[in-house]
C-alpha cells in the first residue's frame, strides 16, 4: 500500500515543525546500527524479520545453530501420525532474501559489557541491540538417571521437535495392545502449557485408530492442574473412556526418578511402569542466555514487560520462552510461539526506537494456544493484554477457553482443529518466509 | 512493504488521526500470525482478510464484539480492542490490495460451482468479487475457509446475523457447498 517514504516523511515534518525539533540522533541513528539475534526459532525470526520490514537500513545478522527448523506446534501429531515432520520444517532463505545476514554456527558466549557475541567457529560480532531467543535447555539432573544420552536415542522427550519426534512415534508403533504410555510432565513454568496433554490425547488417538484398546495413557504430573483442563477431559470422556489417566502432583504424580532398563518412572512414594516412557524434563531458558547472566535465580530471564529488554543487562532484549514476562501469574504469558513471535514484535519496534532515541511505541500483545484433541476435535485459548499504570494486564472481559458447552458443539471443535492447521502455516511463514 | 514505526508515531500526531497510525500498525502486526503479512494468508483454513470491504470489516468485527455473530476464535480476541481500535484495524486492512490464494482447485467442481453461483451473483457478482462495502470478497478466497463458513450459515445452531446469507447456503447440497467454494477459489479476479 500507500509507501511513505523517510524522505516524504522528513519534507512533511520540516514542514509542520521548525526544525529544531527534529531529534533523531545521528551517531545512533537506526540505519547505521548491528543488530544481532541469537536464535532462529519462532522467537528470533520472527524479530529478524521485523527489524528489516520496520526499518530496511538496519544490518541484522540471525545466528542460527542448525540449517532447518522443525516447528514443535502440531509436533504431537506427527507421533500419533497424523501429520508428517517434513511439514513442520523450513530453512532460512526466507530470511535471507530479506537481506538478513543468516549465520549458520552456535553462540558460544554474549559479553553484555563489551556488547559482542563469540561464536563457535572463532568469530566475533559486535552489536548495538542484541536479541535474545535461544528457547529453553534441558535439566537433565531434575530427574534422576535421566541423561541427554538417553534422550536422544532410547528414551526421547521430544520436546524439542526432530529426531526424537520420530524416535518417540516409533516407539508408540511398536507398543503393543495392553502397553501403557507413561509421559512425565515437570514443575511449570514450562514450555506449551497445553503441550503433554495434546501428545496425550494424540497418543490416545493412535491407539484407538489402529484398535490398540487395552492400552492406557498416564500422565505423571509435577502439578496439580493444567491448561483447559476441563476442555481435554470432555475430550477424553467422549473419545477414549478410561484409556487416560492424569495423576497430580498432590497424588504423587512427581516423577524424581527414573529406571532407563526396565522403564520404571518413581515417584516420592510409588512407582509405575512403562512400555514407553517419555520423560519431559524440567527446563530453563536457554543455556547461553543463562551462562551470559541474562536470568534469575529460578533460571528465565526477567525483561521490562513493554519492552521486552533484559531487566538485568541494558541493550539486550530477551524473547520468547527464555524470557519471564510480567509479574503475571503462572500461565499468563504462556511459553507458546504464539506468545513469542508477538514479543519479537513489541521487541523489534523498542528496538529501533531506542535506537533512535525515542520512546517505545505502546506494546500489544495476544496469545492464542490450539490443541487438537482427536481428529476434528481442536479447542483454544486466547489472552489479550493491555498496559495499564505501564504494567501488562489482562484484558477482562477478552480472551479465555473455548467453550465447554455451546449449541454446535461439533461445529465449534471441528472449526478449530481447522484453524489451527492454518495459524500453523500462517506463523511460519510470518516469521520463516 | 515499510513499516514505519517511529517515524509514523510521530506523523499520526501531526495530522491527528483518530486512532494513531504507528499503534494501528502495531496492532495490525499481532493479526499476521494467524492472517499472513499484509493479511494475506496461506494458510488453506485461515482467511485472507487484507482488501477486504471497510464497512464489512467493521461490521463483523463490533458483531463479534457485541457477541452477535459466532466464531470458533476470532470473538474472544476481538472483545480485547475498544471501538476505535476496530476502525482503525478495518480502515487498515481494507487498504491493503485483495490478493487471491494462489491454490489448485478440481475443474469439475470448479465448473458445477460455477453453475450454482448463478443465483449468488446478484449480492456476490459473478466471479465472487462483489465490489460493494458489506459483501466481502470470495474470488481467490481460500476454498476450505470457504467450506467451514458455509458450515456456520447452514447450521441454525450457529448464530450468524445475516438472514438472506443464511437462506441462500441452506438450499445447497453438500455437493454444492464444495462446488461453490471451489468455484470462488478459483476466480483470480
Ligand atoms: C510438543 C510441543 C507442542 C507445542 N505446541 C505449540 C502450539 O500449538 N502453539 C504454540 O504457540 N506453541 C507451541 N509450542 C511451544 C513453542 O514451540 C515454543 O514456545 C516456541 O518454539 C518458542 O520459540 P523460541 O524462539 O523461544 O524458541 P525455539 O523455537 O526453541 O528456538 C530457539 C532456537 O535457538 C537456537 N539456539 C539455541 N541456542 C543457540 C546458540 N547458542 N547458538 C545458536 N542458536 C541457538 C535453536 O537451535 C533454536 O532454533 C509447543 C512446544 C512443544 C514442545
Ligand atoms: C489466533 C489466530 C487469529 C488471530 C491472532 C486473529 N485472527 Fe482473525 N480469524 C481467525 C479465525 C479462526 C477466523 C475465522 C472466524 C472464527 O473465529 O470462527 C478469523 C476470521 C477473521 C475475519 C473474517 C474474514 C472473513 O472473510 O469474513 C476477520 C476480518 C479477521 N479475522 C480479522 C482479524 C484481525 C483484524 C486480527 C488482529 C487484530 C485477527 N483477525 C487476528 C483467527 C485469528
Ligand atoms: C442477498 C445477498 C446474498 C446472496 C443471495 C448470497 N450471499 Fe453470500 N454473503 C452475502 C453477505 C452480505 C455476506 C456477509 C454476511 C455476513 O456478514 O455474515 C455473505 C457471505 C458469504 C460467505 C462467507 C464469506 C466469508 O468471508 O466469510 C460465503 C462463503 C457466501 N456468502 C457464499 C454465498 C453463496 C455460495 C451464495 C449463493 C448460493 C450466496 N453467498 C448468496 C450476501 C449474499
Amino acid at each position: 500500500m500507500s509507501q511513505f517514504t523517510r524522505r516524504d516523511f522528513i519534507k512533511a515534518l520540516a514542514a509542520a515543525y521548525p526544525a529544531a525539533v527534529l531529534t533523531i540522533p545521528k551517531a545512533h541513528a537506526a540505519s547505521k546500527a548491528r543488530v544481532v539475534v541469537v536464535g532462529g526459532g519462532f522467537g528470533g525470526a520472527t524479530a529478524a524479520r521485523y527489524l528489516k520490514m520496520m526499518s530496511p537500513t538496519l544490518d541484522v545478522t540471525l545466528v542460527e545453530k542448525n540449517k532447518i527448523y522443525t516447528s514443535c506446534p502440531l509436533s504431537n501429531e506427527v507421533i500419533s501420525g497424523f501429520g508428517e515432520l517434513k511439514d513442520l520444517q523450513t530453512g532460512y532463505d526466507g530470511l535471507k532474501k530479506h537481506g538478513i545476514n543468516v549465520v549458520f554456527d552456535e553462540v558460544a558466549a554474549i559479553d553484555p559489557a563489551k556488547k559482542s557475541v563469540a561464536l563457535k567457529s572463532g568469530t566475533t560480532l559486535a552489536y548495538d541491540a542484541l536479541v535474545v531467543s535461544p528457547g529453553i535447555s534441558f535439566n537433565y539432573g531434575g530427574v534422576e538417571g535421566y541423561t541427554q544420552e538417553l534422550a536422544d536415542t532410547v528414551l526421547p522427550h521430544a520436546y524439542k521437535a526432530g529426531p526424537q519426534t520420530l524416535v518417540l512415534r516409533k516407539q508408540l508403533m511398536d507398543m503393543p495392545d495392553g502397553g501403557t504410555f507413561i509421559i512425565t510432565v515437570p514443575k511449570g513454568p514450562f514450555r506449551c502449557p497445553p503441550g503433554p496433554y495434546e501428545r496425550a490425547s494424540q497418543v490416545a488417538a493412535y491407539l484407538m485408530a489402529n484398535g490398540k484398546t487395552k492400552s492406557k495413557v498416564v500422565i505423571l504430573d509435577a502439578n496439580d492442574s493444567f491448561s483447559k483442563k476441563g476442555l481435554f477431559e470432555q475430550a477424553w470422556k467422549k473419545f477414549y473412556p478410561d484409556m487416560i489417566k492424569w495423576v497430580s502432583g498432590a497424588n504423587d504424580g512427581n516423577v524424581i526418578k527414573i529406571d532407563p532398563k526396565t522403564r520404571m518412572a518413581y515417584t516420592n512414594f510409588g512407582e509405575h511402569k512403562a512400555d514407553v516412557l517419555n520423560v519431559i524434563p524440567p527446563h530453563h531458558a536457554g543455556n547461553v542466555a543463562v551462562s551470559a547472566g541474562l536470568a534469575n535465580d529460578k533460571g528465565w530471564c526477567p525483561v521490562d514487560m513493554l519492552t521486552m529488554e533484559s531487566s538485568l543487562h541494558k541493550d539486550i532484549w530477551v524473547v520468547g520462552d527464555s524470557c519471564v514476562h510480567g509479574e503475571l501469574p503462572v500461565y499468563a504469558a504462556p511459553k507458546s510461539a504464539h506468545m513469542a513471535v508477538t514479543q519479537a514484535k513489541v521487541a523489534a519496534g523498542a528496538i529501533i526506537a531506542k535506537l533512535n532515541g525515542q520512546p517505545a511505541p505502546e506494546p500489544f500483545f495476544v496469545n492464542t494456544c490450539y490443541s487438537i484433541a482427536a481428529p476434528d476435535w481442536g479447542f483454544s485459548v486466547v489472552h489479550v493484554y493491555r498496559v495499564e499504570d505501564g504494567k501488562l494486564m489482562y484484558v477482562k472481559d477478552a480472551g479465555g477457553i473455548s467453550p465447554i458447552e455451546t449449541p454446535a458443539l461439533a461445529v465449534q471443535r471441528k472449526l478449530e482443529a481447522r484453524y489451527a492447521e492454518g495459524w500453523l502455516r500462517n506463523i511460519m511463514a510470518d516469521a520463516f518466509a | 512493504m515499510r513499516y514505519r514505526v517511529v517515524f509514523g508515531m510521530i506523523l499520526a500526531g501531526l495530522l491527528g488521526s483518530a486512532y494513531a497510525e504507528d499503534k494501528t500498525e502495531a496492532l495490525a502486526i499481532t493479526c499476521n500470525n494467524c492472517h499472513g503479512v499484509d493479511g494475506v494468508s496461506v494458510g488453506p483454513n485461515m482467511p485472507s482478510i487484507g482488501g477486504l470491504p471497510e464497512s464489512y470489516l467493521k461490521n463483523i468485527l463490533l458483531e463479534w464484539k457485541a457477541g452477535t455473530r459466532y466464531s470458533a476464535t476470532m470473538g474472544r480476541l476481538v472483545k480485547g480492542y475498544s471501538d476505535e481500535q476496530i476502525a482503525a484495524l478495518a480502515a487498515y486492512f481494507s487498504k491493503k490490495p485483495w490478493t487471491p490464494a494462489a491454490q489448485t482447485t478440481d475443474p469439475k467442481l470448479v465448473a458445477l460451482g460455477k453453475k450454482v453461483t448463478a443465483r449468488c451473483a446478484g449480492c456476490h457478482g459473478e466471479t465472487g468479487n462483489a465490489g460493494d462495502g458489506d459483501t466481502p470478497n470470495l474470488n481467490g478466497q481460500w476454498a476450505e475457509y470457504l467450506e467451514l463458513e458455509a458450515l456456520k450459515y447452514r447450521d441454525d445452531a450457529v448464530a450468524m446475523p445475516n438472514k438472506q446469507m443464511r437462506k441462500a447456503a441452506q438450499k445447497l447440497s453438500e455437493e454444492d457447498v464444495k462446488a461453490v467454494a471451489e468455484f470462488y477459489a478459483s476466480q483470480k479476479k
